[in-house]
């Protein structure tokens, strides 16, 4: 079962922000994978030495992140394998996007326990360690044993069951018609395969699509801050930038003016916008000046607000805020807290709310760009915003989970060629090869289906039996 | 060595002469052991107590099947069928499927000169009424109860010893005719049932369950208006069940088309509660996918009409049987129900439909050999396992019959993988998972349906059952010779492109557009290969030039030496099968990837030793499953019902435990 040429990939450090992260492949293709994806000064890689390298993402060449990896060639690794680990920056986004790039490349995401299993069935383990391996797997259960309870996949089961119900529905169709062919049960059309395959992949692909960390951490997300003058916009986007420096290397070959205006967010690159000119104005130019950086405020996916503690909330935060406020997708950073402060965040919230913004609808957080205070929280709040589906749990519209997208998109791979083979009106014995490899997936994420399953639908469904 | 007070002595006992009992002992007596087949009623062998056809979907393919293991069904069937058709073909070759209407008559009588003419083989008639057992000698423990078979023990006194014992008796155990608010005991239809052995199976200590079936009534054809149905014939070219039947000879008929209508519906509704099935009467469960015709109309009110077919019992019989009818109705509601019918409203009824409950063996108590695993050399097969369907039951005595042969030759037992064979699956599904209601095959229980074709059933079994000793060598070397015919074929048709210039080639080019005003209007000619994954080419168009290259390499022609009339039937077969491999290449090749998971742990072995209650982490519900059926592979035990992939990943690692514990107490 587990010896198998597939190659697996992990995270294997423990969940959440770390100073260094680690993403083990193990398998026959660990290093032909992890070489598509990273850049090393030589290669082959010597065998277990540390290997300085850079992450890149290759359709924009940008480094995303410096690496230190180590190959173990099999059988002396771990598990018995190839094996490559990498040590990255700990940041969460760049650790899921690496495992993301892996799996384009053909490594399969590791089962709990998988890594040790491989080492022990390949007889890297001695008894005692061995015997270790059952807490494993035993976790493995309990993790099974809470989907079933709902705790943890319960939302995603909830949204994939009716589609499964049609897949399952579907396939019993056509099952009847080919095993009870001399019964008269009726035969599904192409059309009507195409449309039920079409139903279901309509909203698997918003399943998919709402997975968003891939597409963020490779396209980068423009932030905005906006703010009257003199609140501290400034030195809140230095600190932004001079923060993560150290992560953002300059590609060779681009101009300084375009690396200095981004900045690295937990591994996603922000770009940050320029605002200033925004002021009530009566001159015409400055008017379209002011129309454009609106329009900019707008096009940025996300807006930091930064309001001066010390100063309180002014009648031109009231003024600038309604004009951003519709827009979403905005946090408010509260600076200045090094000075006396007139205004805290409860004080605010109750403002909002008096304004007719609920208080919990926006995110507040206190800074100070003069000390560094804050800018962590801040940093936090604005990747929550970024990237909400990272950081909140049970939420069915988002997919958080990097497996169950890659299953999900597996499932919709398969229904794709159900639906091209429906067109072109292929038997259904091997159109149904396609849909049982889409009910494959999803069971992978729900619990299974069996050849049980299929029949009570067929024998509840078609009177059948002569 | 005879054990003292035996009156006779048999390699092999079969217990039962239905559809299982003729091929279990059809098969240790071709394997070269003294075999005797007991049964009841001499004149009764192979009765087909139901519908009289062979085969169907899915069950054709058993057919095909045991065949293909040197049974005798199919030859059966092929001589004395007399409608023949191949169902499905409107999808793909996996599940084209043979099925025959058989003259009833006829199939009991030639299975009987069959069997005769086995000199290994005894028929006998006599009543069994209990079987000899002995202790087994416990060895560490590991034997406690289980106990080996010695022989059994006629009710005229007389005692006969043998190697193995197979217990093939259907629905005789406790058979409970209902017919209405009546009830009688029966085996089957007229005939007593197995008391006395049912009896002695009984204090054996099987789990045991109980299951229903049915039948319909018999009509005389005298009184049918046929002209009120559709007459459904045979096929033109008929398509036979052996691969070593050449031509069929019987004449043959036609059956008809009917449906139910208001009036059935209403006879029906309003004499429910005189049906046995809805007055509490029969509590056992029946087969979902042969429900009686009252079930029907319950579970399917919106359904209007429901079809029947009337089908001829034999070619010199009136008995007409109407198959969907199936019923346990009182005498007076079936003969409404079938006057409803317009074309049947005088038609005369000669036999009652009824309902029959039975005793059956939970089949987790066997191994896939169909041994049991409480009695050595006790084998059973057919419906006493839960099954349905002589199909069904004659794959299961066919392969009791080789292990039952090979235990008596101490050789290693023979299962067959789910990936090899519907007869695989059937027995694989019955001991991971027994039966909760009478089990009938289909195609959709076949993991790998596209490579379980009726046209390659000999290619996947025959080389298994000639190592068996069930295939005789004249037909092992007909099977080796189709082989390298489809071979060459094969390698021809992707080496060689056909010219457009040849009479093949015009014909060819011409279906598919590409001469014009007779010249070849394509890129360049095409490989055979090539030309057969086209929608519209057929083997059929390259046959003569196929065989025309056979010849030249002194093989046969496809099919195989032609008789000296008639057509070829297994030509036009030899063809598809060989267009098949080519057609839907990548279709074949996808379910290929697909099992490749099953396959591994098919590979995964689990010792006999194995202790699951040693096994921290499974649940004692999940411990006590496994150790009834005792699963030979983890791939089997995946299969069984509530086991989950977790709990299957610890038996594998604790069997890496078990084994390395064991090797360090050896050791120390």
């Amino acid at each position: 079962m587990s010896h198998s040429d597939e190659t697996i990939v992990a995270i294997s450090t423990a969940p959440g922000r770390g100073g260094i992260g680690v993403v083990r492949l193990s398998g026959g293709q660990a290093l032909e994978i992890a070489t598509g994806i990273l850049r090393f000064p030589q290669s082959p890689l010597d065998p277990r030495k540390a290997t300085l390298g850079e992450f890149c993402d290759i359709s924009t060449e940008r480094v995303l992140d410096q690496v230190v990896a180590v190959f173990f060639p099999g059988p002396h690794s771990y598990t018995g394998e190839d094996v490559l680990e990498i040590s990255c920056h700990g940041s969460p986004v760049i650790l899921a996007f690496l495992v993301e790039l892996c799996l384009a490349r053909g490594a399969r995401p590791a089962e709990p326990g998988e890594f040790t299993l491989r080492a022990f069935l390949n007889g890297r383990l001695d008894l005692t360690q061995a015997e270790a391996i059952r807490d494993l797997i035993e976790s493995q259960t309990l993790y099974q044993a809470r989907v079933a309870a709902g705790q943890m996949e319960g939302a995603i089961s909830q949204r994939l069951k009716p589609h499964k119900e049609a897949l399952v529905r579907l396939i019993a169709r056509l099952e009847a018609g080919i095993d009870f062919a001399e019964d008269d049960v009726p035969v599904s059309g192409w059309q009507e395969i195409a449309a039920t395959v079409d139903a279901i992949q309509k909203d698997l692909s918003r399943m998919v699509e709402s997975y968003q960390l891939g597409k963020i951490v490779r396209e980068g997300l423009t932030l905005a801050i906006v703010g009257r003058p003199n609140v501290g916009k400034s030195s809140l986007f230095n600190r932004l930038l001079n923060e993560e420096r150290a992560i953002v290397t300059a590609t060779p070959g681009t101009t300084r003016d375009l690396v200095s205006e981004i900045a690295s967010l937990g591994g996603i690159p922000l770009r940050l916008v320029d605002t200033a000119g925004i002021r009530e104005t009566h001159d015409e130019a400055e008017r379209l000046g002011v129309a454009k950086s609106l329009q900019a405020i707008a096009d940025s996916a996300l807006r930091l607000f930064v309001v001066d503690a010390s100063e309180g909330w002014t009648e031109g935060d009231e003024r600038l805020w309604t004009k951003v406020h519709p827009l979403g997708s905005l946090a408010i950073a509260l600076n200045k807290t090094d000075l006396p402060k007139l205004l805290d965040r409860d004080q605010l919230a109750r403002r909002l709310s008096e304004i007719g913004e609920s208080p919990s609808g926006t995110i507040v957080v206190e800074v100070s760009a003069l000390t560094g205070g804050g800018i962590e929280d801040l940093k936090q709040a604005l990747l929550f915003i970024a990237a909400p589906a990272r950081e909140t749990s049970g939420q069915g519209e988002m997919i958080t989970n990097l497996r169950h997208q890659q299953l999900i998109q597996s499932a919709l791979d398969s229904l794709g060629r159900a639906h091209q083979a429906a067109r072109l009106k292929v038997h259904h014995e091997m159109l149904l090869l396609d849909l049982y490899d889409a009910l494959n997936s999803l069971d992978l994420i729900t619990g299974a289906t069996n050849v049980e399953d299929v029949l009570r639908v067929i024998f509840s469904t078609f009177c059948i039996g002569k | 060595m005879a054990v003292p007070g035996f009156t006779e002595k048999y390699d092999v006992v079969v217990v039962g002469a239905g559809h299982a009992g003729c091929e279990a002992a059809m098969a240790p007596a071709r394997m070269g052991l003294q075999t005797a087949l007991y049964t009841m009623n001499l004149d009764l062998i192979a009765q087909m107590s139901c519908n009289p056809a062979v085969g169907g979907i899915a069950k054709g393919h058993l057919v095909r099947e045991v065949d293909a293991l040197g049974g005798i069904m199919g030859e059966l069937i092929d001589t004395v069928g007399i409608q023949f058709r191949l169902l499905n073909t409107s999808r793909g070759p996996a599940v084209w499927s043979p099925r025959a209407q058989a003259d009833k008559k006829l199939y009991r009588v030639r299975m009987k000169q069959v069997l005769e003419s086995e000199p290994n083989l005894r028929i006998k008639q006599a009543e069994v009424m209990d079987l000899v057992l002995e202790d087994l000698p416990s060895v560490l423990g590991a034997n406690a109860g289980r106990r080996r078979i010695l022989g059994i023990r006629l009710r005229d006194g007389r005692t006969v010893e043998a190697g193995a014992v197979l217990v093939t008796t259907g629905t005789f155990l406790n058979g409970l005719i209902h017919c209405g608010e009546q009830t009688y005991p029966a085996g089957r239809s007229g005939e007593a049932p197995a008391v006395m052995l049912g009896e002695a199976l009984r204090r054996l200590g099987f789990e045991t369950g109980r299951l229903k079936t049915g039948t319909p009534p018999r009509l005389d054809a005298r009184t049918i208006d046929f002209s009120q149905f559709q007459e459904q014939p045979g096929d033109p070219v008929p398509t036979p069940f052996s691969f070593r039947t050449r031509q069929i000879t019987q004449p043959q008929t036609v059956c008809w088309i009917a449906y139910t209508t208001d009036e059935t519906r209403r006879v029906i509704q309003e004499n429910l509660a005189r049906s046995p099935l809805y007055s509490g009467q029969i509590q056992s469960r029946g087969p979902r996918y042969c429900p009686s015709i009252e079930d029907k109309i319950v579970k399917f009110p919106d359904k209007p009409h429901h079809q029947l077919f009337l089908e001829p019992e034999g070619l010199d019989t009136h008995e007409i049987y109407v198959n969907g009818m199936s019923t346990s109705m009182p005498i007076d509601v079936q003969w409404a129900m079938v006057r409803s019918i317009p074309g049947l409203e005088n038609a005369d009824m000669i036999r009652p439909g009824y309902a029959i409950e039975y005793d059956m063996v939970q089949p987790t108590e066997l191994h896939s050999s169909l041994e049991t695993k409480k009695i050595e050399n006790l084998f059973l097969a057919g419906q006493i396992n839960g099954t349905t369907g002589y199909e069904e039951a004659a794959c299961q005595g066919i392969m009791a019959g080789i292990n039952a042969g090979l235990r008596v030759q101490g050789r290693e037992p023979l299962t067959i993988e789910r990936t090899r064979g519907y007869t695989g699956i059937l027995i694989d599904d019955l001991v991971s998972k027994g039966a909760d209601e009478p089990y009938r095959m289909f195609t959709s229980r076949a993991e790998f349906r596209l490579h379980l074709r009726i046209d390659n059933a000999d290619e996947r079994l025959t080389p298994l059952g000639h190592q068996a000793g069930t295939i005789r060598d004249a037909d092992y070397q007909a099977f080796l010779e189709k082989k390298i015919r489809i071979t060459e074929a094969t390698k021809f048709l992707l080496e060689t492109r056909l010219e457009p210039g040849s009479r093949v080639g015009w014909a060819v080019y011409s279906k598919l557009g590409l001469m014009t005003g007779g010249q070849f209007t394509g890129p360049g000619p095409l490989t055979g290969a090539q030309l057969l994954k086209r929608q519209e080419v057929t083997m059929e168009d390259l046959a003569d030039w196929v065989n025309e290259v056979l010849r030249g390499r002194s093989l046969q022609p496809l099919g195989g030496p032609n008789e000296s009339t008639g057509q070829n039937l297994f030509a036009r077969e030899e063809a598809r099968r060989i267009e098949t491999d080519f057609k839907y290449e990548g279709y074949l090749a996808q379910q290929e990837r697909q099992v490749e998971r099953m396959k591994r742990a098919e590979a995964r072995r689990i010792p006999d030793w194995f202790d699951y209650a040693k096994v921290s982490g499974l649940s004692r519900e999940v411990v006590e499953k496994l150790t009834k059926v005792r699963p030979v592979t983890l791939g089997q035990a995946s299969r069984i019902p509530g086991i989950t992939p977790a709990a299957v990943s610890l038996v594998n690692v604790y069997i890496e435990i078990f084994q390395r514990r064991a090797a360090e107490q050896a050791r120390a």
